[in-house]
């Protein structure tokens, strides 16, 4: 049976009237890549600083490595790394400086030392810029940096606080695999972000949170059954008359019909050849229509389902 | 650990340009300000004390010119005379070699070509004079068995009417304490380096404290290592300043040099204690703790006199107590005391009281700072 890393209880934490965790609980066993999702203020950030110790919570227990976690446990500090969602570096310290320092402060034999930060270093592609200073970085080297001080004396437990904000792709793609890379080198993840697609891609099992609570948890294929959706049909479309509308609501597996800027989105739960069926339609009242497409659910679409609201802000 | 996290915070500390503008730039910006700004008029100083002349001798007298020899051959001779003839002498004053023309006929004359302190100083010796010879020749009539006496002191009397007796071999001009405020305000401005202790240490202060809380640093040992290296840092600055006053500058602090030293160091240590205080005491930005810093030392040093001279005075009268606990002032204080007093008495307290207020600083800073946990982060 596999051991549980994190374990928390009932968690509640309160600012003044507002309750940023309410009754949390969560398990993560060890080799997991653990996902928080959850929109900006869902508590996933509060939920990562009660578990570092780092903020005073009103109840609950928390256990890592299976000994409770407070701010002088030491011990199990030693096997943790953190990315936190702000950049924490010396801007004054060069890149291999930077890592130096935060390695230091886990491991005293230098050799060792030396060791990993050269690893650290490679790991993140930051060979040719060691002698950097983080203001001559762009946004995604300095994100790399980041995640190179919290790795470099190889933790057990790698925590990853929304690592990729205002990352340019390309660095985003660099930092997923290097986060799967660490899990397949042995580090137990938990990450937060309220980018669906990353923990989609990386997560073996997510929690999904709003307002403090944890609304769902499972892997991405139970989370997705949980919901009645199973696929979405898009069609573009100038115009939709009511008949036609009534129409396709009334075929087997479609439950929900909208049409919004010129975009008719069926919802169905189930069936086979749901596309088929809809064409049928629009061809034999001989309406004309551009792209068609359909979509599997996303866990936005789970989120947008258990709590009746869209995930991400459309800015995001 | 300890010396590792020393490491890394003495290398931030020195390229932290803030901190070296602040520390070590505004110094000597300052002081450079100051010494081109009074060091002119220390020159006009020695210049009164050898104004050139030329004394035109159109009749013979032995009087005037042992009065004159007296003052050349004194240590800070006043005048510096040339004999000559009227025309060479108008000559001389045309040229602008000398201040003015002293003709020593049955009275003295004085003929200056324009009006200025040289001058005014020529025209009152002349009037001294002229009085002194006249009440010097009223006592030989009357009284001719003292008349070697009285011109003996009527002679010593014009040579150097008046002389300031300091009551230490230390420098009690004016100007040198433009210089102490210089270094104490400097030493204030240890509170920045004090203050970048408790933001890179709190979790709840910045992105660097959550982290480094993360580690398995005991929390004791990264403060206590960032401020030895913040005292290092401000340590040396303090020395530097010092040092560039005396040896650079040439500003004179009189023999007692050696003990602006440690008066400067341990101020230095008070301004970082007082940063790591305030630093700990408030949930604030850094952007918004800088300010209140900056606001607080500014105004510690505006209330003991360092920007208005005599608003220390009044405090003094008012409210003595607080120039005993306002840091800026004790700083200030100490070199006042290391100036004026002959013993070492004051001095000694102010250093103690400077060390006191620098351990009641870091105490509070810690218990502040040990906090574990945060309501908010």
């Amino acid at each position: 049976m596999e051991k549980n890393v994190v374990k928390i209880n009932e968690l509640v934490k309160r600012y003044g009237d507002l309750i940023a965790l309410d009754h949390f609980s969560l398990e993560i066993k060890e080799g997991e890549v653990f996902g928080l999702l959850g929109p900006n203020g869902s508590g996933k950030t509060t939920t990562i600083n009660c578990l570092l110790s780092l903020l005073a919570y009103d109840k609950g227990d928390i256990e890592i490595f299976g000994k409770k976690m407070t701010p002088v446990s030491y011990d199990i500090k030693k096997e943790i790394g953190v990315i936190m969602q702000n950049v924490a570096v010396f801007e004054e310290l060069t890149v291999y400086e930077n890592i130096d320092y935060f390695c230091g402060l886990y491991i005293t034999d230098k050799a060792k030392r030396k060791q990993c930060v050269e690893e650290a270093i490679k790991f993140v592609g930051l060979e040719d810029f060691r002698k950097f200073y983080p203001k001559k970085l762009s946004g995604g080297l300095l994100r790399r940096l980041n995640i190179a001080c919290g790795i470099a004396h190889k933790p057990k437990l790698i925590i990853l606080d929304e690592p990729t904000v205002a990352v340019d792709p390309q660095s985003r793609n660099r930092i997923l695999e290097g986060i799967q890379e660490l899990n397949r080198n042995g580090a137990t993840v938990i990450y937060t972000s309220h980018y669906m697609e990353e923990v989609e891609q990386i997560c073996t099992r997510i929690a999904i949170m709003d307002k403090g609570r944890k609304v769902a948890e499972g892997t991405k294929d139970e989370l997705k059954r949980m919901i009645k959706n199973t696929e979405t049909i898009t069609i573009e479309i100038l115009e939709l008359p009511d008949d036609i509308r009534r129409e396709i609501s009334g075929l087997p597996h479609v439950y929900d019909v909208r049409f919004e800027d010129s975009k008719l989105v069926i919802s169905c739960s189930g069936g086979k050849h749901n596309l088929t069926r809809v064409l049928d339609v629009l061809q034999k009242r001989e309406l004309s229509f551009g792209r068609v497409y359909t979509e599997l659910p996303t866990l936005n679409d789970v989120f947008l389902e258990i709590t009746g609201k869209a995930l991400r802000d459309k800015e995001d | 650990m300890f010396l590792h996290i020393l490491k890394y915070e003495l290398k931030n500390g020195v390229r932290t340009k803030d901190l070296i503008i602040w520390l070590m730039v505004f110094p000597i910006v300052l002081g450079t300000f100051f010494k081109i700004a009074f060091g002119s008029v220390y020159n006009k100083t020695e210049k009164f004390s050898a104004i050139p002349v030329a004394v035109v001798e159109e009749t013979e007298n032995p009087a005037f010119r042992q009065v004159l020899n007296g003052i050349e051959s004194a240590d800070e001779p006043f005048l510096k005379v040339t004999y000559a003839d009227r025309a060479k002498a108008e000559e001389l004053l045309d040229s602008g070699d000398i201040e003015g023309i002293i003709s020593s006929a049955d009275k003295l004359g004085l003929t200056v070509k324009q009006k200025g302190l040289s001058q005014t100083m020529l025209k009152s010796f002349v009037e001294q004079y002229t009085l002194r010879e006249k009440i010097a020749m009223d006592a030989i009539q009357t009284s001719p068995e003292k008349a070697q006496e009285i011109i003996s002191s009527l002679m010593s009397g014009t040579v150097s009417s008046c002389r300031e007796i300091p009551l230490t071999q230390g420098n009690p001009d004016m100007y040198i304490q433009y210089f102490y405020n210089l270094i104490a305000m400097v030493a204030m401005f240890g509170c920045m380096t004090g203050m970048h202790v408790t933001m890179q240490n709190q979790a709840n202060l910045s992105a660097l404290g959550a982290r480094n809380n993360c580690s398995p640093a005991p929390k004791l040992v990264t403060i206590l290592a960032c401020l030895t290296g913040s005292f290092i840092l401000q340590t040396v600055c303090m020395l530097l300043c010092v040092t560039f006053l005396a040896f650079v500058l040439k500003v004179d602090f009189g023999d007692r040099l050696p003990l602006v030293y440690p008066a400067a160091i341990l101020g230095g240590i008070m301004g970082v204690s007082f940063g790591f205080f305030v630093g700990s005491v408030s949930h604030m930005s850094q952007k918004t703790k800088t300010a209140v810093l900056m606001s607080a030392s500014m105004l510690l040093c505006f209330l003991s006199g360092l920007m208005v001279g005599d608003l220390k005075g009044t405090i003094a009268q008012k409210a003595p107590w607080f120039n005993n606990i306002n840091p800026a002032a004790v700083v200030s204080d100490s070199f006042y005391c290391l100036n004026i007093d002959e013993d070492y008495t004051r001095f000694i307290t102010k250093l103690i009281t400077m060390a006191v207020i620098t351990v009641v600083f870091i105490m509070l800073g810690f218990i502040i700072s040990r906090r574990k946990k945060y309501a908010s982060v």
